[in-house]
């Protein structure tokens, strides 16, 4: 009898994960924490605020939302205008500074893009993407 | 006993109408908002200043449908719902535009809807707009440095123009007298660029104008960095994190040198 119950319930267990499991099949793509950047290029905001002065901030948003707020000493760096802010970033640039990028949130691409162009294009080493961006460095303040 | 076989079928016969109940609202409101795709693929032509994609859908449940919100990533993408209320058999669309900017590469922007559609599955819809952007030169790298003090040797950075772009002839322009630049061309539509600093004993930097001689009446510009930066400090001086430096006994800690400020970036010539 305990068998029997034991199996009938691993059987209604089951079926009642079918649903679960199609959602997720159905929805693969469209889940939202599977961050497309590798662990090694983010920082959290308590590692890079450790880094203190050997960090330089840059921010990805657009320029309405910059100028709105923006972390303390950050430059304007987005995609907008590229070519017009990137030479105004440089200068304050030296090898041994860690880049640090962020957009509003975890859920956008800005700061992504714009650090793959440090790195790819400027060929700039050191450059993470900030975990939870500007909605996580508010939290911490 | 009788109660422990009463209680299990109790257990079971809800389990099952959960089961069902479910199934029977995923199946009742499957047929909603229908969309046509919610993944576009754009390939904007070289000067286009915007890449635009338009998500068809359409009503085929029974009852309206309410947008309640219909949010872009990153503030870089634009929407228009052209219908707050969908009614049943209704078409419409959402058109989402990105601005391309100085955008390069593949740029994928998501539009997410929210309706009051009762099926929680159905109720969120992300639509995701792939723009494919090819620019009009390749360079690499953008950027050129020396630290101070180091020997003032030539850097290359190499240009290739991309096949639908015909560029014939580049002109380079800088507004500091503290780099040389050269042009040499290699391939059709390849350049070389040689950037030498007259010396390297202090922070300096410049931006190279690139202009292209395509298409006449609007040349495009492009740029190169050039950055005589600050040595990297010794060892001793480099902070772990979140600790401050400290210089080992004897040694002078030297003030940090002022970054360079750019020569102005020089414009390109309007026509």
């Amino acid at each position: 009898m305990n068998l029997r119950a034991v199996g009938e319930s691993f059987v209604i267990a089951a079926l009642a994960c079918l649903p679960a499991v199609g959602e997720g099949f159905y929805f693969r793509s469209k889940v939202s924490w599977q961050s497309p950047i590798p662990a090694s290029e983010l920082v959290t905001v308590e590692q890079a605020r450790g880094w203190g002065d050997g960090a330089i901030w840059v921010d990805a948003r657009p320029d309405d939302e910059f100028a709105r707020d923006h972390v303390p000493g950050a430059f304007s760096l987005n995609e907008d205008r590229w070519n017009e802010l990137l030479p105004q970033f440089l200068p304050n640039w030296s090898p041994d500074k860690k880049v640090v990028v962020y957009c509003s949130a975890q859920t956008c691409n800005a700061a992504r893009d714009v650090a793959k162009r440090l790195r790819d294009e400027a060929q700039l080493q050191n450059v993470f993407v900030l975990q939870g961006g500007w909605e996580e460095w508010q939290k911490r303040k | 006993m009788k109660t422990r076989i009463l209680t299990f079928n109790v257990a079971r016969r809800a389990a099952a109408l959960w089961l069902g109940g479910s199934i029977f609202l995923a199946a009742g409101a499957r047929a909603e908002l229908k969309w046509e795709q919610s993944v576009v693929e754009v390939h904007p032509a070289a000067g286009d200043k915007q890449a635009v994609a338009h998500f068809k859908y359409e009503n085929t449940g029974k009852a309206p449908i309410h947008f309640k919100s219909v949010k872009a990533s990153c503030g870089c993408t634009t929407t228009q719902s052209q219908k707050e209320t969908v009614n049943p058999g209704e078409k419409g669309e959402i058109i989402a535009s990105l601005n391309i900017g100085d955008r390069t590469g593949q740029q994928v922007k998501t539009v997410t809807v929210q309706t009051d559609d009762p099926n929680p599955t159905q109720a969120t819809t992300i639509l995701t707009l792939k723009a494919n952007i090819t620019p009009p030169m390749e360079i690499k790298p953008t950027f050129v440095y020396w630290t101070s003090g180091e020997a003032p040797k030539t850097k290359t950075v190499s240009l290739r123009a991309a096949k639908e772009f015909p560029v014939k002839d580049l002109t380079v322009k800088s507004n500091s007298q503290n780099f040389e630049s050269k042009l040499v061309p290699g391939k059709p539509g390849e350049w070389t660029l040689e950037v030498t600093p007259k010396d390297t004993s202090h922070t300096m930097g410049t931006a190279l104008l690139i202009q292209t001689d395509y298409p006449k009446e609007a040349p495009k510009s492009f740029y190169v960095n050039a950055q005589v930066t600050n040595p990297q400090p010794p060892p001793f001086l480099r902070a772990p994190a979140g600790q401050a430096a400290a210089p080992p006994a004897g040694a002078k800690a030297q003030p940090a040198a002022k970054a360079a400020t750019p020569a102005a970036i020089p414009s390109p010539a309007t026509h």
